[in-house]
């Protein structure tokens, strides 16, 4: 028995080694610039972490938050920018974002967010249909975003890898990717894959069709790790005698699920729905990290808890589908509420105008909350739009509040960012000003948008 | 007794028992946002008798009155839906819910009779602060048919306001030029008028007129025929700024009535519709070039447009969420618009626009349909208190808000 298990640890091991060799290819190349030191003072400023600072300084050095709090003081050499009067946050994250894969304009030429040809595609990754020059990207800046997650859509049960942007002007998709973000996968409950499909006549064309559908891919890739420990565990004298067994790409992507590599974010409306995905993440031991478009969360809002999954939410969307029906407006308010306050809360747009103001939805949403009689305060609301999508993808460590040591993704914002009159007057990623509203050459704008009103005009 | 007579002696009784019955409410020391020439009025009462404004002024008193003390409150009159299909559709996605799209009448088509005013999405945007929708089908072919206006009291009975009072249309989308949709819109007008000059009718005459793929009925060219009599405006959808200037044009030559729909790309031609004094419906909060016919579209379109002296109307061109266009309003002055003119968009503009006689503003002699609000209407952090329709509170309660109720503190 000791033996079995020692055997399974070098096989799990060596799939490490395995896909890390693979996964140099198509690894983020993105290096912000030298931000130099920045010493923005006397801002009101909501941290991320749950604090707000009345009066407070920030200090980014070498494109990193050096210091924050009351008692900052200025390097000698600092830029300083007096923000007296000024809310800053934490850049914004988007979890739910299909810019670059349903760019603007929305021409079936580069609408390349669905591989909806196969209900399970899981050996296809978002960011190879990226295209860099979406103009909604800059637009998004505008609005305070600094990490925007694309995901496939939801055509398909299990649609493929997602992938984490830093909200940058890049030539390559590699040049834009989140440095040291894990892979994610799409999975996608209820109408979508059943109306593809099922309107061709395929599987799925029900529910229980859609859930048929993931349990024989888990089957699968259990089936395939299994080749690939029994291979692994071999000594180097047999693995010379066979082949090794061949790469599979959707499985691949599968077996990193089970090995806890790559994170599930799982479109969901449905409460019951939900708690059937949970049961089939117990049933093949992985873990769904987020629930997107989770319009029912409200009513499992203490099992999301107790299971340490987070809803990923609109403000007020409904009605476009039947499982959109049952929307209420305290959704996120009573999931971030859910067992003493324990829940995970994100607003999320799915959209590139609601991308550009997620500021607003959350304060939407945390005012509907207040109003039915919890008391949630901006400081802790505005880690739905930060600090919970930053967990929810993996890269807490190094985005989503404004910690010693994190990058240094700010935003300064001209009013209470829980107000519709506010608006972002600089944005920093990784300290670098990539958008000042004083600066009318930022953001930079897209290729797209060159000459495109007319040859001397560019488009906003 | 002649029939006059009979006519005098009943409105006579209408008159008295209306007097005697005569229900009067005094809303008390709110701050009115009238969507008048006279702003915005602090610490102000509002004498409401028989569902219409009476009396607008500093502590009023009437003996017979119930009073409503709304210190701290907000008060405007209620929000107008444009372009929204409030009562004909409830689930975008199932068609069976759906009563906004024919393809067996075009122009003609008039949604009056399919109408539900038990619809859940009626009292959810009553709870936001819409209190009359301009209902407007959706058929995607060059004519999507006429809006009727209907109150949003839930009433199963008297909900229609007026009927058919614009039609509306489409020049993009589909492989056809655009050119050929605007002569089709011409070959339509010139043949209702055509059709109207004659004595009898016979269809077979009229064929040579029309392309052999144009299909149409006698209701349709009856509804495009009060396009070109100017008794209705015609709506269409259009951002290019050349397509607007080219409609603009159309309109002077067929003299007819038109609204400008989307106007994305509005502010290029700002000057050019202020002198053709073609109001134009904005939904403030898309800035996405999402077709090569909207690249130019930018969240100062409306701030611009203003400058120039364009009618704006602001809609949120979202059913469900009709009443978001008083987010989109809220965005709209971020981006330089005057507040004012903002929420006028929202509820005079519309009014004046769409003649709905004695609404959109809280005037003296008015019609009552009032929202009380919990402060700036066009803050996102801002909720409906209470709503009047004629006078009459209605209860805010929806099935979003039952679910809640069920679910929350579990």
């Amino acid at each position: 028995m000791k033996k079995l298990i020692v055997l399974a640890f070098v096989g799990i091991l060596s799939i490490f080694q395995l896909s890390s060799k693979e996964s140099e290819a198509f690894e983020s190349t993105y290096k912000p610039s030298e931000s130099g030191n920045i010493f923005i003072k006397d801002a009101r400023i909501l941290t991320g972490t749950g604090n707000e600072i009345l009066r407070g300084n920030i200090l980014i050095s070498s494109n990193k938050i050096k210091a924050i709090g009351k008692e900052v003081v200025k390097p000698l050499d600092a830029k300083v920018i007096n923000a007296e009067g000024k809310w800053i946050t934490p850049g914004i994250i988007d979890i739910h974002s299909h810019m670059g894969v349903y760019p603007a304009p929305g021409l079936r030429s580069s609408s390349d967010g669905n591989e909806s040809t196969s209900p399970i595609t899981a050996h296809v990754w978002a960011e190879h249909s990226v295209w860099t020059q979406d103009p909604q990207m800059p637009l998004a800046l505008k609005g305070g975003i600094t990490t925007f997650h694309v995901l496939p859509g939801s055509a398909n049960s299990i649609g493929g890898r997602g992938v984490t942007l830093k909200n940058i002007w890049s030539r390559t998709v590699q040049g834009m990717k989140f440095p040291g973000a894990p892979y994610t996968l799409k999975m996608a409950c209820g109408e979508n894959p059943k109306r593809v499909y099922g309107g061709r006549r395929n599987e799925p064309s029900t529910r229980m069709g859609n859930v048929a559908g993931y349990r024989k891919a888990w089957i699968r890739a259990q089936g395939y790790r299994n080749r690939l420990m029994e291979y692994e565990s071999k000594s180097e004298e047999a693995k010379e005698l066979e082949y090794a067994p061949s790469r599979d790409l959707e499985l691949e992507t599968l077996v990193g699920v089970l090995n806890g590599e790559i994170l599930i974010q799982n479109h969901c409306y449905r409460g019951e729905e939900m708690s059937v995905m949970l049961d089939i993440a117990k049933e093949f031991n992985y873990k769904v990290t987020t629930f997107h478009h989770a319009i029912e969360a409200y009513k499992i809002a203490d099992i999301l808890a107790e299971n340490g999954v987070c809803a990923a939410m609109w403000a007020d969307w409904w009605g476009f589908k039947h499982e959109a029906f049952d929307m209420v407006w305290e959704n996120a308010a009573i999931v971030d509420q859910a067992n003493s306050a324990t829940g995970c809360a994100i607003i999320h747009s799915d959209s590139a105008v609601g991308i550009q103001r997620l500021n607003q939805e959350a304060a939407k949403a945390m005012s509907a909350g207040n109003r039915a009689g919890y008391k949630i305060p901006a400081s802790r609301a505005i880690q739905w739009i930060t600090l919970n999508p930053a967990k929810a993808l993996g890269i807490e460590d190094q985005t989503g509040s404004l910690e010693v040591g994190k990058m240094a993704d700010v935003v300064i914002w001209d009013g209470n960012p829980f107000s519709v009159y506010s608006k972002t007057e600089k944005v920093f990623v990784d300290g670098v000003v990539l958008y000042d509203k004083y600066d009318p050459l930022t953001p930079k704008a897209t290729d797209f948008e060159l000459g495109i009103i007319n040859s001397e005009e560019d488009r906003l | 007794m002649n029939i006059y007579k009979k006519i005098i002696i009943s409105i006579f009784v209408l008159l008295f028992s209306s007097w005697s019955l005569s229900e009067e409410l005094i809303l008390k020391n709110a701050k009115i946002h009238t969507a008048t020439e006279k702003g915005t009025l602090e610490n102000t009462d509002i004498l409401i008798r028989n569902g219409l404004i009476v009396r607008i002024g500093k502590n009023l008193n009437s003996s017979r009155a119930k009073v409503k003390d709304l210190s701290g409150k907000v008060v405007s009159p209620g929000l107008i839906a444009t372009q929204s299909q409030l009562g004909i559709v409830e689930i975008e996605l199932v068609p069976e819910t759906r009563d906004d799209r024919s393809e067996i009448y075009s122009a003609g088509l008039s949604i009056d009779s399919a109408f539900n005013p038990s619809s859940t999405l009626i009292p959810y945007n009553l709870t936001g602060g819409v209190t009359l929708s301009l209902t407007t089908p959706s058929s995607s072919g060059l004519f999507s048919g006429l809006t009727s206006a209907f109150s949003l009291s839930g009433s199963l009975e008297g909900s229609l306001i007026r009927s058919n009072i614009a039609l509306s249309a489409n020049i993009n989308g589909g492989e056809d030029s655009l050119a050929a949709k605007i002569q089709l819109l011409e070959d339509f007008l010139d043949l209702s008028k055509f059709v109207e000059s004659k004595s009898t009718f016979d269809m077979d005459d009229y064929e040579f007129f029309m392309p052999s793929s144009a299909n149409y009925s006698m209701r349709d060219l009856l509804a495009i025929n009060k396009v070109a009599n100017k008794e209705i405006p015609l709506i269409i959808k259009a951002n290019r700024a050349s397509d607007i200037l080219t409609l603009i044009n159309f309109a002077k030559k067929k003299d007819i009535d038109l609204i400008i729909d989307g106007a994305e790309e509005g502010w290029r031609v700002s000057k050019q519709l202020s002198k053709a004094g073609v109001p134009v419906i904005l939904q403030p909060i898309d800035n996405i070039p999402n077709s090569f016919s909207e690249l130019g579209s930018r969240l100062d379109n409306a701030s611009l447009l203003h400058k120039s002296g364009v009618k704006i109307l602001i809609s949120s061109h979202e059913t469900h969420n009709s009443y978001l266009s008083r987010q989109g309003a809220g965005i709209a002055v971020s981006y330089g618009l005057p507040w004012q003119e903002a929420f006028n968009g929202l509820t005079k503009n519309i009014a004046e626009v769409f003649k709905l006689s004695k609404r959109g503003s809280i005037k003296p002699g008015y019609i009552a349909d009032i929202v009380v609000w919990s402060g700036d209407p066009l803050e996102v952090t801002t909720f409906v208190e209470q709503v009047y329709i004629s006078g009459e509170i209605i209860p805010l309660k929806n099935r979003s808000m039952r679910l809640k109720d069920r679910y929350i503190g579990n």
